[in-house]
C-alpha cells in the first residue's frame, strides 16, 4: 500500500508538471495571468458561494423533511437537485445566446422559455408529491420518518 | 454540516464515478487533440468512420455528466473543507493544496468546456491550449489525490465493508478520513454546539431549545424525540467528543438497553438518506445528459430540449459552424474563375468546378463531427481525393496539404496523412444531401474524410499540394 501510494503521488506530480509545461509553452504569460485569476475565482466561488449555498439548502431540506415521508422527500430532493443542475447548465446558454449567435444554427432554441417550462414541470411534480404525501401522512400519522438528510 | 451522506463512503462512490468520467474525457480529449496536432509519424484509423463522432460525443456527454457528479462529490466532502485545525503540517498542507488545484482546475475546465459548446468565450485566455494543459493538471492532481487517499478508498471500496448490519456507516478512524461524522450523544439534542450554530441546528432538527440540554448528556433513549439524530457509537461516549470506535454496532448494543431498536432506526434513517442522495445525483446526471445529448446522439434526439445544436437544422439539412461571411470568402468562393489547384511533385493541374462535377461521381455517407460535440451523418458526392492525386501522378501514400480560401483562422491550412488521402471515402465534396453544396458548407468544394474532427474537413478549398 505504501509503495503504491508513493508511486501514485510521484506519477501524479509528474503529470501535473507536464500540464504546467504544456501551459507555459503554449500560452503567453499575459494570458496565463488571466487563467490564474479564473482558477482563483473558481476556488473562491466554491468555498464562499457554492458550499454555503448547498449547506443552507440542505438545512432547509432537513428542516422541511422532518415531517415528510421518505419517498416524498426523495422525490422532492431529486427534483430540486435536477432543477438546480439544469439551471446551472442552461442559464449560461441563455447568456451565450444573448451575447450573440455566430449563425442561426448555433443555439437555435428559445432556451429561456424551455428552462421555465422544465422547471415548471419539476415544480408541479414537487407540489403534487407534497400534497399526496401530506394527505397520506394525515391518514396514518404514526408512520412519519425522521429527518433524513440535508443532501 | 453533518449528514449521512457526508462520509468517506459517499466520497469514494462519487469519486469513483467522477474519476471514470474524468478519464473518459481525458482519453477522448487527448485523441481529439492528437488528431488535430499529430506527433511525427502518427497514423489514425479511418474505419469505423463514426469513430470520432463517437469519441467526441462521449467527451461532451461525459463532460456534462461531470457537472452533477462534481457537485455531489464536493457536497460529500464539505466537512473536510472546514476541518479543524485547517492545516496539520507540511504534508497535510501540500495535500490540501493539491486538492485546491484539482477542484479549481476541474471547475474552470468544466465551465469553459460547457461554454465552448455554446461557442461563447468570455475569458482572457485561449480556450484550446488551456483546455489541453488543464487536462494534464487535473489527471495529475487526481492521481495524487488517489495516492493520498488510497487507504480510505480501499477501506470503503465495497458497500459491505462500509455499513453495518443495520445499514449504518461504519466509522474507521484508522485510515485517516477527515469525513468522520460528528457524533452527538444518542439520542436527543445533547451535543449541539454553543451559540448561533447550535441554535440553527436545533431549529433544523426541531430539537427543544428551552432547558438548554447541554447539561444532560446522557438522556435515556426512551425519552428521545422521534426526530432525534442517533449516531453510531455515540451513546456511551462522553459529551462533546468524537467517537473513534471502529465497531459501533457491537459495543453500543451491549451498552445500551434499547440499542438495537435505536440502531435499526438509525440504520433506516441513514439508508433513506443514502437513497435520497443517490436518487438526486442520478436524476440530475441522467436528466442533464438526456436533455442535451440529442445534438450528437440519435437515441437522445427526441429529448433535445437544451442541446446547443439541433440535427437537420441548417442549409443542406445540416448545422453550420463557420459561415462564408465569417470566413470572409463571400466574394472569392462565388467567383466565376474559381479553380482548384492540385500540385503533385512533378505535375500541377487546375480544375474548374464544372470539370470537378464531371469527374465527381463518388458518393459517401460520412458524419460531420464537431469538437463542440454535435454531429450528424450526411450524404456527400464528389471526387475521390486519391483519384485527384493520381491525376497529378502523386505516389500512393502521399501526405497532402489543403489550403482554404479563408484569409485567416487557425484551420485555413490543413494537413492530411496518407491514411485519409488514400481512403476511398475521402472526397472533394461538391454535393451534400442531394443538393449543391451550400456556400456555408464550403461551396465550391470542400474536404470530407472519415473519422476526423469537423475543423479538419476544410471548406472553400483552393489548393491541394502533395508534401513530402
Amino acid at each position: 500500500m505504501r509503495a503504491a501510494r508513493i508511486v501514485l503521488v510521484v506519477v501524479g506530480v509528474l503529470v501535473m508538471a507536464f500540464g504546467a509545461y504544456v501551459l507555459v509553452t503554449t500560452v503567453r504569460p499575459v494570458r496565463i495571468w488571466g487563467l490564474a485569476t479564473w482558477l482563483l475565482g473558481a476556488v473562491v466561488l466554491h468555498d464562499a458561494v457554492l458550499s454555503p449555498f448547498v449547506v443552507g439548502v440542505g438545512m432547509l431540506l432537513r428542516r422541511a423533511g422532518r415531517a415528510l415521508r421518505a419517498w416524498v422527500l426523495v422525490v422532492v430532493q431529486s427534483a430540486i437537485v435536477l432543477g438546480a443542475v439544469l439551471a446551472l447548465v442552461v442559464v449560461p446558454e441563455i447568456a451565450a445566446k444573448d451575447h450573440g449567435q455566430k449563425n442561426p444554427t448555433v443555439l437555435p432554441f428559445d432556451y429561456g422559455t424551455r428552462l421555465l417550462v422544465v422547471e415548471g414541470v419539476l415544480l408541479a411534480v414537487v407540489v403534487v408529491v407534497l400534497i399526496v404525501g401530506v394527505r397520506s401522512a394525515r391518514k396514518r400519522p404514526a408512520a412519519l420518518v425522521e429527518p433524513t438528510t440535508n443532501r | 454540516m453533518a449528514s449521512p451522506n457526508r462520509n468517506a463512503r459517499s466520497a469514494v462512490v462519487t469519486g469513483r464515478l467522477l474519476g471514470v468520467a474524468f478519464l473518459v474525457c481525458f482519453g477522448t480529449g487527448v485523441y481529439s487533440h492528437l488528431l488535430q496536432q499529430p506527433l511525427p509519424g502518427m497514423r489514425f484509423p479511418t474505419q469505423p468512420a463514426q469513430l470520432y463522432q463517437f469519441t467526441q460525443g462521449l467527451h461532451i456527454t461525459a463532460g456534462i455528466a461531470i457537472i452533477p457528479l462534481l457537485l455531489a462529490k464536493l457536497n460529500a466532502v464539505i466537512p473536510a473543507l472546514v476541518q479543524v485545525p485547517p492545516v496539520r503540517g507540511v504534508l497535510h498542507l501540500l495535500e490540501r493544496v493539491s486538492i485546491a488545484v484539482l477542484v479549481s482546475a476541474a471547475i474552470v475546465q468544466v465551465v469553459t468546456g460547457l461554454l465552448n459548446t455554446y461557442q461563447w468565450y468570455p475569458w482572457p485566455f485561449p480556450f484550446k491550449q488551456v483546455h489541453n494543459a488543464l487536462a494534464y493538471v487535473i489527471i495529475g492532481s487526481l492521481v495524487v489525490h488517489i495516492g493520498v487517499k488510497l487507504r480510505i478508498i480501499a477501506r470503503y471500496w465495497r458497500a459491505r465493508d462500509s455499513y453495518d448490519e443495520h445499514g449504518r456507516f461504519v466509522v474507521d478512524t484508522e485510515v485517516g478520513s477527515e469525513l468522520v461524522p460528528e457524533t452527538r450523544s444518542v439520542p436527543g439534542a445533547t451535543e449541539y454546539p454553543r451559540g448561533l450554530t447550535g441554535r440553527l441546528l436545533r431549529w433544523v432538527d426541531g430539537a427543544p431549545t428551552a432547558g438548554a440540554p447541554e447539561s444532560s448528556p446522557e438522556r435515556a433513549p426512551e425519552l428521545a424525540p422521534a426526530d432525534a439524530e442517533p449516531r453510531p457509537g455515540g451513546h456511551d461516549s462522553p459529551s462533546g467528543t468524537r467517537t473513534m470506535s471502529g465497531q459501533p454496532s457491537l459495543g453500543e448494543r451491549e451498552a445500551a438497553p434499547a440499542g438495537d431498536e435505536v440502531a435499526a432506526r438509525d440504520g433506516h434513517r441513514q439508508t433513506v438518506a443514502r437513497r435520497g442522495f443517490v436518487a438526486g445525483v442520478t436524476a440530475a446526471t441522467v436528466g442533464v445528459v438526456a436533455l442535451t445529448a440529442g445534438q450528437s446522439s440519435v437515441l437522445a434526439e427526441p429529448f433535445n430540449v437544451f442541446g446547443p445544436r439541433q440535427r437537420h437544422r441548417g442549409p443542406n439539412d445540416l448545422p453550420v459552424n463557420r459561415t462564408a461571411r465569417a470566413a470572409g470568402v463571400l466574394a472569392t468562393a462565388t467567383a466565376a474563375d474559381w479553380v482548384l489547384t492540385v500540385a503533385g511533385p512533378a505535375v500541377t493541374r487546375t480544375f474548374s468546378r464544372a470539370e470537378l462535377v464531371a469527374l465527381g461521381t463518388a458518393e459517401a455517407r460520412l458524419p460531420i463531427a464537431c469538437v463542440e460535440g454535435w454531429s450528424q451523418t450526411a450524404s456527400w458526392k464528389g471526387v475521390r481525393m486519391r483519384d485527384l492525386l493520381a491525376a497529378v501522378q502523386a505516389e500512393p501514400g502521399s501526405r497532402v496539404r489543403v489550403t482554404s480560401l479563408e484569409r485567416h483562422g487557425g484551420y485555413r491550412v490543413m494537413d492530411m496523412g496518407p491514411e485519409y488521402a488514400e481512403d476511398p471515402t475521402t472526397l472533394i465534396a461538391l454535393e451534400l444531401n442531394g443538393a449543391t453544396l451550400d456556400l456555408d458548407h464550403g461551396f465550391p468544394a470542400r474536404v470530407i474524410a472519415p473519422g476526423r474532427p469537423g475543423v479538419l474537413q476544410t471548406k472553400w478549398i483552393e489548393k491541394i499540394e502533395v508534401i513530402v
